[in-house]
């Protein structure tokens, strides 16, 4: 068994060309997810039971059913439907890309208000008090003492949905995008050098995720600066 | 719904592979997630890195390239190895089940590394404490005070690692397990429907995760009994 | 208008209140007057902290009527929000918003519910921290600083909306022994100028000297209110007696 250094040379550059492919399926869907999480998240503390159930449905859905199963019904399953087809969002659902990001911000969507919501359960009662004998109204509440210290609370779990979306991208070469991962299968294919190729690709990914964690840890370090007792 | 007739027999034997895959991975996964925090919680410097990078690996890694990386890899290694031993062997293939069990098993026991992992430091020292001045050996503590609070902790995040085994198994597929998504892809060429067949998919492993769920929140609520109502 | 000097500032009639189906609260007849001092005292679950709560609409009553400075608390919000911007609360533990620095803990009501603008709220905070005896610590955070310092600042942030009444919830039974003498020099000042207080507390030194009246809970009703001299030296309760055995024997 020989390890073809070679290879692995002159495939990185390749599947690096892919990187920028890969970053945009990640910030994209990450955006776009985030924002339908928060929207998810106040329909859960709305109040009102509709808005609640409904979220709460969709959570649970797009929870409980493979993230892969997800993207196939969107870029396979939907074109099934003439209505789809006809509609102003096929230039948008005809291509892999945008199915792909669609996909990947419906699920990140689910995952991370579930997320939000844990860290707006773990501000302190207490604190939400001290803010209603002051005389502050609930929106007020939310936003000034909520909202910072929820974001605190969340940061370490949402980060690490940062890091599962970025391999939930790898899923996107499955219907034919060429991102790190879709390129790195059509060398493989034509190398039959699946060992090289693929163990490159992994710590190309294992960097990227290396580098989302220091970037959250500073991220961290800045807004938890008031939990630390520097005399 | 006649569309589906005759795929009845094979979706069902897909949810079968689903099942055997969860019982086979979910062992090995507990597996690998003990040994691994028992690394990390060990001594032995040697140990903490071995595990350390174990779980850097495979948290760092998207799921479908370990999946890829083992069903090749091994069989080229298993090729290799064979051929030592026999020189006329051409390829000695690796059945997918198997590959695609131990990839799902080896990334979910990296993420239930750090569940055990925080299990173990979370009971209170205060217990252990008392069971050492009342005289307990390090087993009797390990077993009446260690484990039951232990598994009490880690179960809601086991309870997440479970759902995770159940939707990698789709990826499985990927490298040829008929499981339900691989039996979709085939009856898709047939009928030509591809959106009621891959909702056919999502349903059953929404199956699978409502089990799941409810089977844990039931397991909680039985673990609780005796901690909950207190005034 | 009838007079208002003569008007009790707080009136409780006949309050009850339930959690599911423990009754907390039982027939409460209460009236304070402007510029008493209440210590109300009692064994855990008489309801003490409950009572309070209820004046500040942090805990809604069941049965019966509330009425602050002639504002009678119901559903209504603004009815709500009016009496909380004549009563101020200090807590057994603190609350001081840990993401904000001292003096912004007592500018952000001033700001979001008085509108106050900022310099204005500003100079009142710092003329409030000046009355606890804290004015260096305006810019740290509140985990730098130790307990009786962070209930201090939690005195001057109930102050700095000015109210009428200000509930005290066992201020000190979260604190070190050593710390407990600096909140309760700063509530005897307090009680001194004059400010009308309820203080649930089990501190009887600051009750003796400082209370115009205590008051004894037990099981969610009022037992017994007299003067302190009255109320220490010939309780006229079997139970009241029996609680100050307790309490009074270490």
């Amino acid at each position: 068994m020989s390890f073809d250094l070679n290879l692995i040379l002159d495939s990185l550059p390749k599947m690096l060309a892919g990187f920028g492919v890969t970053l945009q399926l990640l910030v994209v869907s990450g955006v776009l997810g985030l924002i339908l999480a928060i929207l998810l998240l106040l329909m859960r503390l709305s109040g009102k039971f509709y808005l609640d159930w409904v979220a709460q449905v969709y959570i649970y859905i797009f929870r409980g059913t493979p993230i892969l199963v997800q993207i196939f019904i969107i870029y396979y399953g939907l074109p099934q439907f003439e209505a789809i087809r006809d509609s102003v969002f096929w230039s948008i659902l005809r291509e892999p890309t945008g199915c792909a990001i669609l996909a990947l911000t419906l699920n990140t969507g689910a995952y991370v208000s579930e997320i939000l919501r844990g860290g707006v359960l773990g501000v302190d009662k207490g604190l939400l008090e001290a803010g209603s004998a002051l005389g502050m109204s609930a929106r007020q509440k939310f936003i000034y003492i909520t909202t910072p210290l929820a974001t605190r609370l969340a940061l370490p779990a949402y980060s690490n949905d940062v890091i599962s979306l970025l391999k939930s991208t790898a899923l996107a070469s499955t219907i034919t995008i060429t991102d790190m991962t879709g390129i790195a299968r059509t060398i493989v294919a034509d190398t039959y050098a699946p060992y090289e190729v693929f163990i490159s690709l992994a710590i190309v990914y294992m960097i990227f995720t290396f580098g989302i964690q220091k970037l959250f840890g500073v991220f961290e370090r800045y807004l938890g600066r008031y939990a630390r007792r520097e005399e | 719904m006649e569309v589906l007739t005759g795929w009845w027999d094979d979706y069902l034997w897909g949810a079968v592979i689903v099942a055997k895959v969860f019982a086979a991975s979910l062992l090995l996964m507990i597996l690998f997630g003990l040994i691994g925090a028992a690394a990390k919680l060990s001594d032995s410097r040697v140990a903490q890195k071995i595990a350390n990078g174990y779980t850097v690996i495979f948290r760092g890694t998207p799921e479908i390239l370990v999946i890829l990386l083992l069903y090749f890899g091994s069989a080229i290694v298993l090729t290799a190895i064979a051929k030592v031993f026999d020189p006329d062997v051409r390829f000695v293939d690796v059945p997918p089940f198997w590959a695609g069990t131990i990839a799902i098993a080896l990334i979910v026991g990296s993420y239930a590394t750090e569940t055990f992992r925080g299990a173990f430091l979370g009971v209170k020292p205060g217990s252990i404490e008392a069971a050492r001045a009342l005289g307990m050996s390090n087993l009797q503590t390990f077993i009446y005070i260690r484990i039951p609070e232990m598994w009490r902790i880690a179960l809601p995040p086991f309870g997440n690692h479970m759902l995770s085994l159940v939707k990698d198994t789709a990826l499985i597929s990927i490298i040829g397990l008929n499981e339900t998504l691989f039996v979709a892809k085939q009856a898709i060429t047939v009928t030509g429907k591809p959106f009621t067949m891959y909702i056919l998919v999502g349903i059953i492993y929404l199956g699978f995760s409502t089990i799941i769920t409810l089977s844990v929140m039931g397991i909680e609520r039985f673990g609780n009994r005796t901690t909950v109502g207190a005034r | 208008m009838t007079d208002n000097n003569s008007r009790p500032l707080i009136q409780m009639i006949k309050v009850d209140k339930f959690f599911g189906s423990f009754q907390a609260l039982r027939n409460i007849d209460l009236e304070v007057q402007k510029g008493e001092r209440i210590v109300i005292c009692g064994p855990s679950g008489s309801g003490k902290s409950t009572l309070i709560r209820c004046i500040n609409r942090l805990e809604k009553h069941n049965g019966g009527e509330i009425i602050i400075d002639g504002i009678e608390l119901t559903d209504k919000v603004e009815d709500i929000d009016a009496v909380r911007r004549e009563v101020g609360m200090v807590f057994q533990n603190f609350n001081l918003f840990p993401h904000m620095t001292i003096v912004k803990n007592l500018m952000i009501a001033q700001q979001l519910v008085r509108k106050t603008n900022k310099d204005e709220a500003r100079k009142l905070a710092m003329r409030y921290l000046e009355r606890v005896k804290i004015p260096e610590q305006a810019d740290k955070y509140p985990i730098q600083l130790s307990g009786g310092q962070q209930q201090r600042v939690a005195i001057a942030r109930a102050l700095c909306m000015e109210p009428e009444i200000i509930l005290f919830d066992e201020p000190t039974s979260a604190l070190d022994p050593e710390m407990i003498n600096e909140v309760l020099d700063v509530m005897v000042d307090l009680a001194k100028e004059g400010m009308t207080m309820i203080c649930v507390t089990h501190e009887m030194g600051f009750a003796r000297s400082v209370a115009d009246r205590i008051i004894f809970m037990d099981e969610g009703e009022i037992v017994e209110q007299a003067r302190p001299t009255e109320f220490f030296d010939n309780p006229k309760s079997e139970r009241t007696r029996a609680f100050l055995d307790q309490i009074l024997s270490h």
